[in-house]
């Protein structure tokens, strides 16, 4: 068994470290054109003190959108959620607003929130609407696990609906909720990104268009690289998080 | 009789959508707004059906290379999983890698292909089968290994080959993933054709949307996100029905 | 009946290793000759390793020690040669396909063009006519039973395996699922095993009861089960069967208990 394991361990990491040294051979013999940097190239151009501050602003502002929408996404989904369960009425049309607004791409969106708000408030909005959307789906399905059994005992010993959602329904949920906190990191920065494409002011979605557009290439790469890793790592933590709650729960 | 209740039933489901939309017009009318900052969305009704066909070619056109770059990522992602299940190594190389990229924005990396590949339509379909070979590759390789319980006591009882195993057992057990994955990977191929259309000002809805929207002409930018959602929406209303019929069929 | 053993277990062992490095012994010293034509039942309580014999004989599983054989041969060139009939406690039907196709199975995979008339005759034998077009889901746990043993004889197997065939069914539908399994073996008199933790259920349909002691396993008694055949429920009434069950019963209580 733990053979097995440390076995798919090593494996992992030489499929990664060839990926790395695909990235590297590519780039230095330019197989695919001038336009794919070798890695070291990146990363040396990421670490060049100079660049720090252009990162750092970028990233800040980002990272800061990511926060906002995650946070703000996060809370929305669960209180529309448990607005649905409650409250059984509203439920098919909150159902169908959430999916509308899903389906809206964001680029149609981004423009009427630069109008309805401003264009340094988008990127997190469009971020809180993707986020909002997975842990909205995430939760009312999760609400709704209770097993019958269960949901017959609290009914015998004559719960009331508010208490059946905080000892039953909610805990039943909590599983699917951190499975949604792990899947909604990714949308949480494609939401921002987007967002910047959008008019922008600062913030690495920015610096990732104008790079395209003006063929800095280290500087495109590099700036989709530390997106990447920040939300590798992020998702990293959240599914550290999702595996305790499970096996709590189990 | 029928059109009453028809009526309450689609009250019951659009009554927060139709709150919002009507919400907008009332907002855009009493505060009078200049149409070029939002106009309501009668204004853009109107524009939408004094020239409907106009829209159709670009909006053909995303749809067709949305599918065409799902299709592809499709075939590309389900036969790397179905590789990756044949060979322990090349599964052991590849599941992080698929892990890493399910959990980083790879819409991110749509600059990236654009410079690579230049500027072109057939840049837009590699985009989307891009973004769409992930989930296959994650969710197909999934549903190979999910095969129903006591079948593969049963293949070897019965001494099914390897290939009768992967014929009969293998391939058929991972078809309700591969349709999951396509339901919920479609809306976000045409997310990705229009987003990728707008940064590289290739044809399509994208780029009528960044031609309108530099021309200040609001109701006509407004009119295309209109067209694209409904475009998302449709492509992800086809998928949900090739989803059900195929597991009514297949479980 | 020829005198060569249909199915023999030859002193056989069986050790797992558990995940933490510690070994679990299953199954200790098992002799176990089976003649062509018998039917056996392994009885036992749960967790004694009569699965794990099972799946010895169907090649599921190696033996640590001593052998098995299947007339002469290894278990696993008769499941090359499509000869070993089996059903399981879960019915490992497949979804995806109806009851007709799930039935006809085991003849694609021996390669063989499909019997249409002998898929057909099955699934009346086992009660399901007008279910052939019926999927899975569609129908009830004692029916897709019947349909998973009309699966395990459609290829006219030497030997047919059951490991628990009725035991996520309820005790009326059980019931019922053994008077017409006897009736179906008795058409076809296959060399059977059958695995299962009800003393009715055994004693009903074998020519020979065997009994198995929890961890690790072994044989601690082995009964002819003497009744004529075919046998009628009402074999059941029989003071004689009422005599069995409490020696087999009184059998499988553990060690220490009263009796």
């Amino acid at each position: 068994m733990t053979s097995a394991r440390s076995q798919s361990f090593v494996l992992g990491l030489i499929g990664v470290s060839l990926f790395l040294i695909a990235w590297e051979v590519i780039g230095t013999y330019r197989l695919a054109g001038l336009t794919w940097p070798p890695l070291s190239t990146v990363l040396a151009f990421l670490t060049t003190p100079a660049k720090l501050p252009l990162f750092g602003r970028a990233a800040a502002a980002s990272f800061t959108s990511v926060a906002i929408g995650y946070l703000c996404g996060a809370c929305g989904g669960l209180i529309l959620a448990l607005a649905s369960h409650l409250i059984a009425p509203v439920r098919p049309g909150l159902d169908r607003l959430v999916a509308v607004i899903h389906a809206i791409p964001s680029i149609a969106l981004a423009p009427l929130l630069i109008v309805l708000a401003s264009a340094d408030a988008t990127p997190p909005i469009i971020s809180g609407l993707g986020v909002g959307y997975i842990f909205y789906v995430a939760a009312t399905s999760g609400l709704a696990t209770a097993s019958a059994t269960h949901r017959d005992l609290f009914a015998v010993l004559g719960a009331s609906r508010f208490s059946v959602t905080l000892r039953l329904d909610l805990p039943s949920a909590l599983p699917a909720i951190a499975s949604a906190m792990k899947l909604s990191v990714p949308i949480a920065f494609i939401g921002a990104i987007i967002g910047e494409w959008f008019g922008a002011s600062r913030g690495l979605g920015l610096l990732i268009v104008s790079a395209m557009q003006n063929f800095q290439i280290p500087l495109l790469w590099s700036a989709v690289l530390i997106t990447a890793v920040a939300s590798l790592a992020m998702f990293a933590l959240f599914s550290l998080t999702e595996r305790l709650v499970q096996e709590r729960m189990r | 009789m029928t059109a009453v209740v028809s009526i309450s039933n689609l009250l019951r489901r659009y009554w927060a959508v139709a709150l919002i939309v009507v919400g907008w017009q009332i907002w855009v009318s009493a505060a009078g707004l200049s149409s070029i900052v939002l106009p309501g969305p009668l204004a853009v009704a109107t524009d939408f059906a004094g020239d409907p066909l106009s829209y159709a070619g670009p909006a053909g056109l995303t749809f067709l290379v949305a599918i065409a770059g799902l299709l592809l990522g499709f075939l590309l992602g389900a036969g790397l999983a179905i590789l990756s299940w044949s060979s322990r190594i090349l599964n052991g190389l590849l599941t992080p890698l698929g892990l890493i990229f399910t959990s980083i924005p790879v819409v991110t990396l749509i600059p990236i292909i654009a410079r690579l590949l230049g500027y072109d339509v057939r840049t837009v379909v590699a985009i989307v089968s891009l973004i769409c070979f992930f989930p296959a590759f994650v969710y197909v390789g999934a549903g190979l290994r999910a095969l129903p319980p006591g079948s593969d006591d049963l293949f070897r009882v019965f001494g099914g080959s390897q290939l009768q195993r992967f014929v009969r057992l293998v391939l058929p057990s991972a078809v309700p993933n591969l349709m999951l994955a396509f339901r919920l990977t479609a809306p976000e191929a045409v997310l990705a054709a229009v987003v990728a259309e707008f940064l590289m000002g290739t044809d399509g809805l994208g780029y009528l949307f960044r031609k309108a929207a530099g021309e200040f002409d609001t109701e006509r930018a407004l009119a295309t996100s209109l067209i694209a959602t409904i475009t998302s929406v449709a492509c992800f209303g086809l998928a949900l029905a090739a989803e059900r019929r195929v597991l009514r069929r297949w479980t | 009946m020829s005198d060569k053993p249909a199915i023999r277990i030859d002193r056989v062992s069986k050790t797992f290793r558990l995940g933490d490095g510690n070994e679990l012994s299953a199954l200790v010293d098992i002799d176990l000759t089976i003649a062509p034509g018998e039917f056996v039942a392994l009885l036992g309580p749960s967790g004694c390793g009569k699965s794990t014999i099972l799946r010895l004989v169907a090649a599921l599983e190696g033996a640590t020690a001593g052998r098995v054989t299947i007339e002469g041969k290894a278990p696993a060139d008769l499941c090359q040669s499509h000869r070993l009939g089996v059903a399981f406690q879960d019915h490992a039907l497949l979804p995806w396909l109806d009851i007709e196709a799930n039935v006809a199975l085991p003849f694609h995979l021996a390669g063989r063009s499909v019997d249409k008339a002998q898929v057909k005759d099955l699934i009346s034998l086992v009660g399901l006519a007008g279910f052939e077009k019926a999927r899975p889901k569609q129908l009830s746990g004692g029916m897709r039973q019947r349909a998973s043993i009309a699966r395990a004889l459609v290829l006219e197997p030497e030997v047919l395996l059951l490991d628990e065939p009725f035991g996520a069914l309820d005790a009326v539908t059980r019931r019922q699922m053994n008077v017409e399994l006897q009736r179906i073996w008795s058409r076809h008199s296959i060399t059977t095993l059958l695995v299962t933790h009800s003393v009715d259920e055994a004693l009903f349909l074998a020519d020979r009861v065997v009994v198995m002691s929890g961890r690790p396993g072994r044989i601690i008694l082995d009964l002819p089960a003497p009744f004529a055949r075919p046998r009628a429920p009402s074999v059941m009434r029989d003071p004689a069967f009422h005599d069995m069950v409490d020696r087999l019963t009184e059998a499988l209580e553990p060690e220490g208990a009263h009796a």
